[in-house]
């Protein structure tokens, strides 16, 4: 009870300075636009077209090629601008047509059309897919109209206007991953940045907790709270509450507003939920321990900026885990972003439920079951020693 | 019973002892003075006495429940006034009181007629809904008190309640406390001012350098030091040397230099003034004003620890 006052006086005072406002609700939103533009489900895939020189079929294609809302078709001069634009990432996929395309189409002979891709982009995966359910789709067409012409029964023009009409459903090409694949399907590689972005803040968030446990420390308000008939505990769980809910609640908005606008994966809900709860206790816990530690709050912001981003890196939320070597790796475990990361993964990746990162939730559960306690201790010790 | 009992109160940091056994007791409805300059012990005593800090030795009694850090209920028995400004400025007077009020474990209706009542006891009914950070220090200061007041202690505890504190806040403070006490609440008064711990105070403890020195009524401890006159000196010139030449002289209890000012201690020191003024002219100082004053609390710390209350 007593805890649910403390608590909600932090809340009523974060919320009293204005920009506390704008960290609490504008910063996620910049994270949510961040994402975004990382995830780019947002932003139109690019596609650089080349060759065909002017032939109507040839701009049938592309017409064809363009008629995915979110593919923006980037007509180019050379093929050696399309594969530096490739290259550099301003496209995701390039189309070379070739300059015979509709003297061969129309005369029946075999046509390639170029693909070119970076190897290592994922964005291009799913422009790829597009590209191959696409040039099927209008050589049937064409297939058709040829057939047509043949048989002499219409022309060639003729054949295609019939044959556009009959609206024949198309080949749709499905491209699939047999076995366990690291990424699924269409998946962003980027998406993989979403969590560790996410425990990342999380984490920094609930660590600035440290720098008012210091300043009500100072005031002596801390200590008068004391003289009241409140337990040591009572105290210390609501002055983290606060924090702990902004902490809580930024954490879901960031991933509710990144899966409804971008379309960001987090997996089971529930399971999120839970990772993020955790977490963000574990964070309190720290800011809990740091905060008994400083006499200044400019020396806590500091250790709580160096600590977020530090154990950050270790932990693999910055340079993704799985890169690490076998050793850093079990460095890395030392710090919960490690565990919150491989609950990610599961979550994320291979659609996994709460079920499957039991191990890590025990993990990260033991880690707030040591520093919350140990923090509200400090804490305690640190007023009335 | 008393309703406050201290007994073999300690508590060191590092080397330093702070607190060197102190032991006093408050009867109901007592106001009870600790009288000692800066650095003496009293914030560290008091700090013990209401279980905001943990102590080396001793034990506190309040209204027969053993308190220390950890007791809930005798906490409860309990209003404390810390000496600095615990408020969130950030909030407004009555958002204060509501807090505390309810870590008090007060609520329900009756809390808001209590936060009314303090508001006005404390004057700042008109500016309750104010943040704090726009009050003067004096209004701050009635806060703080106020804060103190909202669970209707058996015991209230004020640590220098006035420092810093305009005359007239001062007055009004001491004027709450007397009125409280009238009412049947014991008070813990701590001060560095003597006129406020002979104005308040039933009986007074003087400390300094953590012990108790002395205790009792005004008139017990005046009786300590006897028939003894306080002379003041405000001086010019070499204060040093004409203390040195005061203390020989026959009959001078004992003589300080402070800030261009001597006291001394010296019984019937109506006969002895001429003979002072010329022993400090003589040292190389010029002396201004001369006073001299009955027996007080002053001359009573001066007596027993050699020292000026204020320096
Ligand atoms: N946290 C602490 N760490 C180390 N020394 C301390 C601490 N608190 C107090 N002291 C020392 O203990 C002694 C008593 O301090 P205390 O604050 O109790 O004095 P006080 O009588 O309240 O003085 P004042 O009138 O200035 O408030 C001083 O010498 C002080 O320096
Ligand atoms: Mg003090």
């Amino acid at each position: 009870m007593k805890i649910l006052v403390i608590g909600l006086l932090n809340l009523r005072r974060l919320f009293r300075d204005r920009s506390n406002i704008f960290f609490v609700i504008v910063v996620p939103f910049l994270m949510i636009f961040m994402m975004g533009l990382m995830f780019g489900g947002g932003q139109p895939h690019r596609l650089g077209l080349v060759g065909g020189d002017g032939g109507p079929l040839a701009g049938r294609l592309a017409t064809a090629l363009a008629g995915r809302e979110d593919v923006e078709v980037v007509p180019m001069a050379t093929e050696d601008e399309v594969r530096t634009a490739v290259e550099r990432g301003r496209v995701q996929g390039g189309v070379v047509i070739p300059s015979t395309y509709d003297a061969d189409q129309r005369a029946g002979r075999q046509v390639q059309i170029r693909y070119m891709i970076r190897s290592n982009d994922m964005r291009a995966l799913d422009v790829g897919t597009w590209v191959r359910s696409a040039v099927p789709r209008e050589a049937a067409l064409l297939r058709a109209a040829r057939f047509g012409a043949a048989e002499g029964t219409t022309t060639f023009d003729q054949g295609l206007q019939v044959a556009q009409r009959a609206q024949v459903p198309g080949v749709e090409v499905q491209v699939t991953t047999a076995g366990r694949s690291v990424f699924p399907e269409g998946f962003s590689q980027f998406a993989l940045s979403a969590p560790p972005l996410l425990l990342l803040y999380t984490f920094l968030t609930s660590l600035t907790a440290a720098i008012g446990l210091v300043e009500t420390r100072l005031t002596g308000i801390s200590a008068r709270m004391y003289a009241t008939p409140t337990t040591a505990w009572s105290i210390v769980a609501g002055e983290t509450m606060g924090r702990l809910l902004i902490a809580l609640f930024q954490g879901l908005l960031i991933m509710l507003g990144s899966g409804l606008l971008f379309q960001v994966r987090w997996g089971d809900p529930l399971a999120a939920a839970v990772l993020l709860a955790v977490f963000s206790m574990i964070g309190a816990g720290a800011a809990m321990v740091m905060a008994s530690l400083f006499r200044t709050p400019g020396a806590a912001i500091s250790l709580a900026a160096i600590l977020g981003i530090g154990l950050g890196a270790l932990g693999g939320t910055m340079v993704p885990l799985e890169t690490f070597s076998p050793t850093m790796q079990t460095v890395a475990h030392f710090t919960p972003h490690a565990w919150g990361y491989e609950a990610f993964v599961t979550l994320v990746r291979h659609g996994g439920g709460i079920a499957d990162v039991l191990p890590q939730l025990g993990a990260l559960t033991a880690f707030a079951a040591v520093l919350l306690p140990l923090g509200a201790w400090l804490q305690r010790r640190a007023i009335t020693r | 019973m008393p309703l406050l009992e201290v007994t073999g109160l300690r508590k060191s940091y590092g080397g330093h002892v702070a607190v060197d056994g102190v032991d006093f007791h408050i009867g109901e409805a007592e106001t009870y003075g600790l009288l000692g300059p800066n650095g003496a012990g009293k914030t560290t005593a008091i700090s013990m006495i209401v279980g905001i800090l943990d102590r080396d030795a001793g034990e506190v009694v309040v209204d027969g429940q053993p308190l220390d850090v950890t007791s809930v209920k005798a906490k409860a028995l309990i209003g404390y006034v810390p000496q600095e400004l615990a408020l969130y400025r950030d909030l407004t007077a009555r958002e204060n009181l509501r807090f505390f009020a309810r870590l008090y474990g007060l609520g329900g209706g009756g809390l808001k007629a209590r936060i009314e009542e303090i508001l006005g006891i404390i004057g700042l009914t008109d500016r309750a809904d104010e943040k704090v950070e726009q009050y003067s220090g004096g209004m701050a200061r009635r806060l703080n008190i106020g804060i103190g007041l909202m669970n209707r202690p058996k015991l209230l505890i004020l640590d220098e309640p006035t420092v810093g504190v305009d005359p007239q806040s001062r007055n009004s403070i001491l004027e709450s406390v007397q009125r409280l006490a009238g009412e049947g609440m014991a008070v813990l008064y701590t001060t560095h001012y003597m006129e406020e711990a002979e104005r308040l105070c039933d009986r007074v403890g003087i400390i300094d350098q953590g012990r108790l020195r002395a205790e009792g009524t005004r008139r017990e401890l005046v009786g300590l030091v006897g028939e003894t006159d306080r002379v003041t000196m405000r001086a010019e010139g070499d204060l040093a040397r004409a203390v040195e030449d005061l203390e020989k002289l026959p009959d001078v209890r004992r003589a300080e230099s402070g800030d261009s000012q001597i006291e001394l201690l010296v019984p019937d020191a109506r006969t002895h003034l001429p003979r002072i003024l010329e022993t400090v002219a003589a040292a190389g100082a010029a002396v201004r004003t001369v006073e001299v004053r009955e027996p007080d609390l002053e001359t009573v710390f001066l007596h027993l620890t050699g020292k000026a209350l204020r320096d």
